[in-house]
């Protein structure tokens, strides 16, 4: 994984008073301002991974392989684990409104549910195939009105969500030169007083 | 302490407030202008981020500008904040009201379409029988349309169309890319025009009330500008029932304060000034303030197709880029059967379709989109809405903003003219698509809710009849003649065609007809 490392400018006052170290021996003359100091800073991504605290330990094991499906690893390019987007949208979920939260975790839910009905096992654990059946409602052309079935809404969310929060991820945007490009760069309004 | 009594006071910085300062400054008059907003520095208050730098990965923060879908993470401090100004509707009847305070207004950000209305707007009624005509014709507002274009250096290419009149262009020579000629040459049977965008280039592709009106205003001497300036409402001489000045609050402070004028000129943007007048009580004899809201209905991408030949990023030079305007060209000479009036469509061949309209996922969508990069054909549908008394605004008794001034409650839903005519819109633009050889991957007749445009029209609408209007056909109230509304609100009718530059031209020519009055000492 590459690391970008950004120079910011700490851009306050224009002049800083810098501590004299031998007040005994100032000159009489005054000083011109100094420059205000340059620091090198790193993003947050860039040293530290997500904590999980919004789902359920179930709940997340089922986020992450649907994630690793919708959002493989593609052509030298990191994939939703890799960007950690399950652990984002965890974070992301947690902080919205009660009905988002709720489709999310009953979405997870039900996908978990019907592995264990059809198949016997984990959500986790299933194939592609298998995986495959689960997600048919995904395979419906897409509508500007969202489906009235909350699991079909879920998984067009879902589907959403995990995709952008991956192209918009520190490692998708920094990854090799495989020339896509991620979230990019924009300009960003800093609040009116 | 007795501050100046000003000639003019302008409420607005905007477009409309902009043109009117522009136009009456240079003839001597001493204006004050009150803007709700800040002056903003655009060097310090924006800067390049990489999305992954923000703290919701450029998602946005929930539940932050939930009715603005313009606004994102990167923008999402640039528009006014709900929880500041609020507005409520039915939760049944939703509206999406978008708004900008800052110096310039929304003319720092608007699209920079800029289109002329034709008769068959200002004489509607005559052409369909629906509602009203307005109180002038298209030839007594083309003259100001022909002075506003040249400020703002409107793009164009002349078609000598009626119902989308030429103007005074920087010509667009640039050729249409192969698949606009194609969508055109299918379209032949329904007489259908591809166009050139039409578009105010200002100076560097910024064409604000900021860069192109208020500076020219200020350099003659006559214009006093206070930013962070909230307007409560316009104050009135109890013996006169004239206008006199405005209560307005400190925006940062809360403190109230009041300015004295001779006229007052309302240019708040549509609602805002309506809102200001519902405050003030006044100029309301007609019972009509606050109503006959309207706009136009937005549909993005109500049709998305895509170009075989351009599939794998393989376009051969010329088919795709650029874009092209369709204009109306429903119910001109014939006469559809479940609609009136018409809509206009945004034509942009480039791109790559999103992953949504994909129904897959994973590593097959990635080959889809691999597949389908550069050879996106989208489609805007922008379509007129009908002004109607039942849509309107009025205050809501018991919710205030920020600074403590009742705010609007909304009552608006489009009405089966408007369904009806998005659904013509999504099958006539498809066929036209199937005809070009095109493949519709999608089609979405289903708008945006009213006020998504941001061409929020009608509430103070002009007209003949006092009874029926709240303003004559010079921006005037009909009932205090020193009041003028010079924004969308004073609109009729709004056809398909984005609506500043007729706001700018409207403007002109009030505020010429406002300074003949008071050089006559008529006001």
């Amino acid at each position: 994984m590459k690391r970008r490392r950004f120079i910011q400018t700490v851009a306050a006052a224009p002049a800083i008073a810098i501590p004299a170290t031998a007040p005994a021996a100032q000159p009489a003359t005054q000083r011109p301002p100094a420059e205000a100091p340059k620091f090198e800073l790193s993003p947050l991504d860039a040293v530290g991974d997500t904590t999980p605290r919004f789902f359920s330990a179930a709940q997340l094991a089922t986020l992450r392989k649907l994630s690793d499906v919708l959002m493989p690893p593609l052509n030298g390019m990191p994939g939703a684990l890799e960007a950690g987007a399950p652990e984002f949208l965890d974070f992301l979920i947690g902080a919205s409104a009660a009905d988002r939260k709720q489709l999310y975790k009953n979405g997870l839910d039900t996908l978990q549910t019907q592995a264990q009905k059809k198949f016997g096992k984990a959500f986790a654990d299933l194939n592609e195939t298998q995986v495959g059946e689960l997600l048919a409602p995904l395979k419906k052309p897409w509508t500007y009105e969202p489906p009235a079935d909350p699991f079909a809404r879920f998984l067009r969310e879902v589907k959403a969500d995990v995709r952008t929060a991956t192209i918009n991820s520190r490692e998708y945007s920094t990854a090799g030169s495989a020339g896509r490009r991620g979230g990019g760069v924009g300009q960003y309004w800093y609040p009116i007083d | 302490m007795t501050k100046e009594t000003y000639d003019v006071l302008i409420i607005g910085s905007g477009a409309s407030g902009g043109m009117a300062a522009y136009t009456l400054t240079q003839k001597g008059i001493k204006c004050l202008m009150l803007e709700a907003g800040p002056l903003v520095d655009f060097n310090r208050q924006r800067t390049l981020k990489p999305v992954y730098e923000l703290p919701y990965r450029g998602m946005g923060k929930p539940g932050k500008l939930p009715r603005v879908f313009q606004a994102n993470e990167f923008n999402a401090s640039q528009w006014v904040d709900e929880t500041d100004v609020p507005y409520t509707h039915d939760p049944k009847e939703p509206y999406n009201w978008v708004r900008i305070r800052m110096l310039g207004g929304k003319s720092l950000f608007w699209a920079r379409m800029s289109y002329r209305l034709s008769d068959y707007e200002f004489k509607g009624k005559d052409h369909d029988g629906f509602g009203e005509n307005w109180p002038i014709s298209y030839a007594e507002l083309a003259p100001f349309y022909d002075r506003v274009e040249p400020i703002f250096r409107v793009s164009g290419r002349k078609e000598g169309l009626p119902q989308l009149p030429d103007g005074i262009f920087v010509e667009d020579t640039s050729p249409d890319a192969g698949a606009l000629n194609r969508f055109r040459d299918a379209g032949k049977s329904l007489n259908l025009t591809v166009t050139k965008i039409r578009r105010s280039l200002g100076d560097g592709q910024f064409a604000s009330s900021y860069n192109l009106l208020l500076p020219a205003a200020q350099a003659t001497g006559n214009l006093t500008i206070v930013p962070n300036a909230v307007v409560r409402d316009i104050t009135t001489d109890k013996k006169t029932g004239l206008v006199n000045g405005v209560n307005y609050v400190d925006r940062q402070s809360g403190r109230a304060l009041h300015a004295k004028a001779k006229v007052v000129v309302v240019g708040a943007s549509c609602l805002e000034s309506t809102r200001i007048l519902l405050n003030s009580n006044i100029a309301n004899s007609s019972g009509v303030l606050g109503h006959y809201l309207h706009d136009q209905f937005y549909i993005s991408n109500g049709v998305q197709a895509v170009v075989p030949e351009a599939k794998g990023g393989n376009a051969p030079r010329g088919l795709m880029g650029g874009s092209g305007y369709l204009p109306r060209f429903r119910n001109l000479k014939t006469k559809e059967k479940n609609f009136i009036r018409g809509y206009a469509t945004d034509l942009n061949p480039s791109g790559t379709p999103d992953a949504k309209y994909f129904g897959t996922w994973g590593t097959e969508l990635q080959k889809q989109l691999d597949e389908h990069r550069g050879a996106a054909f989208g489609t805007t549908i922008m379509g007129e809405v009908l002004p109607r008394f039942e849509n309107y605004v009025k205050l809501d008794p018991k919710v205030t903003d920020k600074w403590g001034i009742p705010v609007l409650n909304f009552h608006c839903r489009y009405s089966d003219n408007e369904f009806n005519m998005a659904k013509d819109a999504v099958a006539t633009i498809s066929n036209i698509c199937n005809d070009a050889g095109f493949k519709v991957l999608h089609g979405n007749d289903k708008m945006f809710p009213p006020g998504h445009s941001i061409h929020e029209l009608g509430t103070c609408r002009m007209g003949d009849d006092p009874k029926k209007s709240v303003l004559n056909k010079w921006n005037q109230s009909h009932d205090i003649k020193n009041l003028f509304v010079v924004d969308g609100s004073s609109f009729v009718t709004g056809g398909a065609q984005n609506p500043t530059l007729t706001i700018l031209a409207l403007t002109m020519r009030a505020s010429e007809y406002l300074a003949e009055q008071l050089r006559k000492g008529d006001l």
